[in-house]
């Protein structure tokens, strides 16, 4: 492949996925925009660099997905707390907490901020992405066995935070 | 939580998720142009970064893409060409291996497994992913049995390439027997003769190969003596190939050239992470070793090369003990969860929580005392002493052979930080 067609080929590709990549960005770090915007542009980035190889992978798309999800793992990793990212709201009580007056009902983003970040990453890949547990565990580089915890543990507190009815969670 | 189909059988709960994520994903929207300029911009820097640095035998490959601009190569030539990569010789500036599918892989694998039957065969191919496997159910006429290879890349000469052809310790897996030998080719092949259960509450045997080649082509074989890994019965007393036939299906080009065809990951080959992520320049292992009280002889110790865990059996002549220490970089977001409202809090911040009671894993007779600390920037240093070398096997002593007070000081030295 010539040199300019490759450069067209990627640009077209990255113009294709960088909306749904941004989406899932955003899910990810449970809507801190700014943080998605970063991430998305290094994982384009990132497949800038391979875009040679990658061009030739059955799936570059779901591909990009997976680098989406390692690199934001590994910047979870390295930041310190002192400049902890707003994806928690500190301020905001559990529903139903006593002494509340009514049941304070969590938007289903203030829901994912409350999940330690590799849990939200098991339920954005298993219910956004629509993988599989394998498929998830590759993503992530952990066995099958971890994915499956991991995601009954999320389940079980996003199950706490909306109630059995997520109908009646209140949207933004 | 089913694997196979994911959209099927999901409970009502997980179907009001699904489509609560589509409802919240969808709302973001964003400048998807600017993005695109953007990470190429960032993508050409990191190329032209790459360039600067020394670019060794075992880096990844690079295929330099020119987008609107040409790109210089190391000789300051413009033009095409791709960096020498860890994974082939092969390779050249123009082609690219064939991708090698799964059905593929799995005549590969049925053509080097001795004569039998083969059934429930799957597999992913090269270009599916990062990690290309076979699995099927194999029955040489003396009992079915799974039988599964998976393949990948380490980087060659690193912590990861050794750890994977390292025997594990036995006071963390009890298995028959285990070696490490190197092929002419200059390969490490370990042959793990164990269990799939640690505890051996069934005892379906699982033993596995991991060959490692100078290139970083990384072959993994298991086998049952069961036609599936748990929750199958035992069809025969043993695996059917024995530990040099394991060997030697390692090693099968096939294979290697399987691995030469896979995708080069555009981010670095996994690592454990690095001392600078965990914050501690010398593995766990050592730092504990140093900060042991005296009267202790070490009958085993842990890898030297990872920084998040480590472990020692120890003895002060009265029986082993079993001592691991955790190190996490950044355990604010669970904080609340560990150290409860009971916490002790010392006058620095850290917080400090203790807990003795029985072990977890089934060694009859063993307790587990814990010292659990974290620190304000959210480090977390944990250790825990068992009356036992294993967590698995029965107490050999009635207390571990160190005090709560010494595990203490241990947990809370600055060596950690």
């Amino acid at each position: 492949m010539r040199r300019q067609e490759r450069a067209d080929a990627y640009e077209e590709f990255a113009a294709a996925r960088a909306g749904h990549l941004y989406r899932s960005a955003c899910l990810l770090t449970a809507g801190d925009t700014h943080l998605a915007e970063d991430l998305v542009q290094e994982t384009l980035g990132k497949l800038y660099v391979g875009w040679g190889r990658l061009s030739r992978v059955g799936n570059p798309a779901g591909y990009a997905q997976t680098v989406l999800t390692r690199t934001y793992l590994a910047h979870q990793r390295r930041r310190s707390s002192t400049e902890r990212a707003t994806d928690a709201l500190p301020d905001l009580p559990d529903p139903g907490a006593p002494g509340t007056d009514t049941p304070l009902r969590l938007t289903l983003l203030q829901a994912l901020s409350r999940l330690p970040a590799k849990d939200r990453a098991v339920v954005v890949l298993r219910y956004w992405e629509d993988r599989s547990v394998e498929e998830t565990a590759d993503v992530m580089h952990v066995s099958s066995a971890a994915v499956r915890t991991r995601c009954v543990r999320a389940l079980g507190r996003l199950r706490e935070l909306l109630g059995e009815n997520l109908d009646e969670y209140a949207r933004p | 939580m089913p694997d196979a189909q994911h959209s099927d059988l999901l409970d009502p709960f997980e179907e009001r998720l699904t489509a609560g994520l589509h409802d919240a994903g969808n709302a973001f929207e964003t400048d998807r142009a600017a993005l695109v300029t953007a990470g190429a911009l960032k993508g050409r820097r990191r190329l032209l970064r790459r360039r600067n640095a020394a670019v060794m035998g075992g880096a990844a490959g690079i295929a330099l893409v020119g987008v609107g601009g040409a790109l210089l190569l190391p000789s300051g030539n413009p033009g095409e060409a791709q960096a020498a990569h860890a994974t082939t010789a092969k390779s050249t500036a123009t082609s690219a291996p064939t991708p090698v599918s799964g059905d593929a892989l799995i005549r590969t694998l049925e053509k080097l497994l001795p004569d039998g039957q083969f059934t429930k065969a799957e597999a992913r191919g090269t270009d599916d992913g990062l990690s290309p496997y076979v699995h099927l159910v194999y029955d040489d006429g003396n009992g079915a049995s799974a039988v599964e290879v998976g393949l990948g890349r380490v980087q060659p000469g690193s912590d990861q390439a050794r750890q994977t052809t390292r025997c594990p310790g036995k006071a963390f897996t009890n298995y028959d027997a285990c070696g490490t030998s190197r092929l002419a080719d200059g390969s490490v092949v370990m042959v793990l003769q164990g269990y799939e259960y640690p505890d051996r509450r069934v005892d379906t045997k699982l033993w596995n190969a991991e060959l490692v080649t100078p290139q970083g082509q990384h072959v993994s074989i298991s086998e049952w003596n069961a036609a599936a890994e748990k929750d199958a019965p035992i069809s025969r007393s043993q695996p059917p190939l024995s530990p040099a036939q394991l060997r030697k299906l390692a090693a099968a080009t096939a294979w290697r050239d399987a691995i030469d065809a896979m995708p080069v990951d555009p981010n670095s080959p996994v690592t454990p992470p690095s001392p600078s992520e965990t914050g501690a320049t010398l593995s766990v292992t050592s730092t504990l070793r140093t900060l042991l009280p005296k009267g202790l002889t070490v009958s085993e110790a842990g890898d030297t090369d990872d920084s998040g865990f480590g472990y020692l059996v120890v003895d002060d002549g009265k029986g082993k003990t079993l001592v691991q220490v955790n190190v996490q970089a950044d355990m604010s977001d669970v904080e609340g969860d560990l150290f409860g409202s009971g916490a002790e809090v010392l006058s620095d911040g850290t917080k400090v929580a203790t807990h003795q009671g029985p072990g977890e894993k089934g060694g009859s007779g063993v307790v587990m005392w814990t010292v659990d600390t974290i620190r304000t920037d959210g480090r977390r240093v944990v250790i825990s002493a068992f009356n036992s070398g294993a967590q698995n096997t029965a107490a050999t002593r009635k207390a571990p052979a160190l005090t709560m007070k010494q595990l203490r000081e241990i947990a809370l030295s600055p060596k950690w930080l």
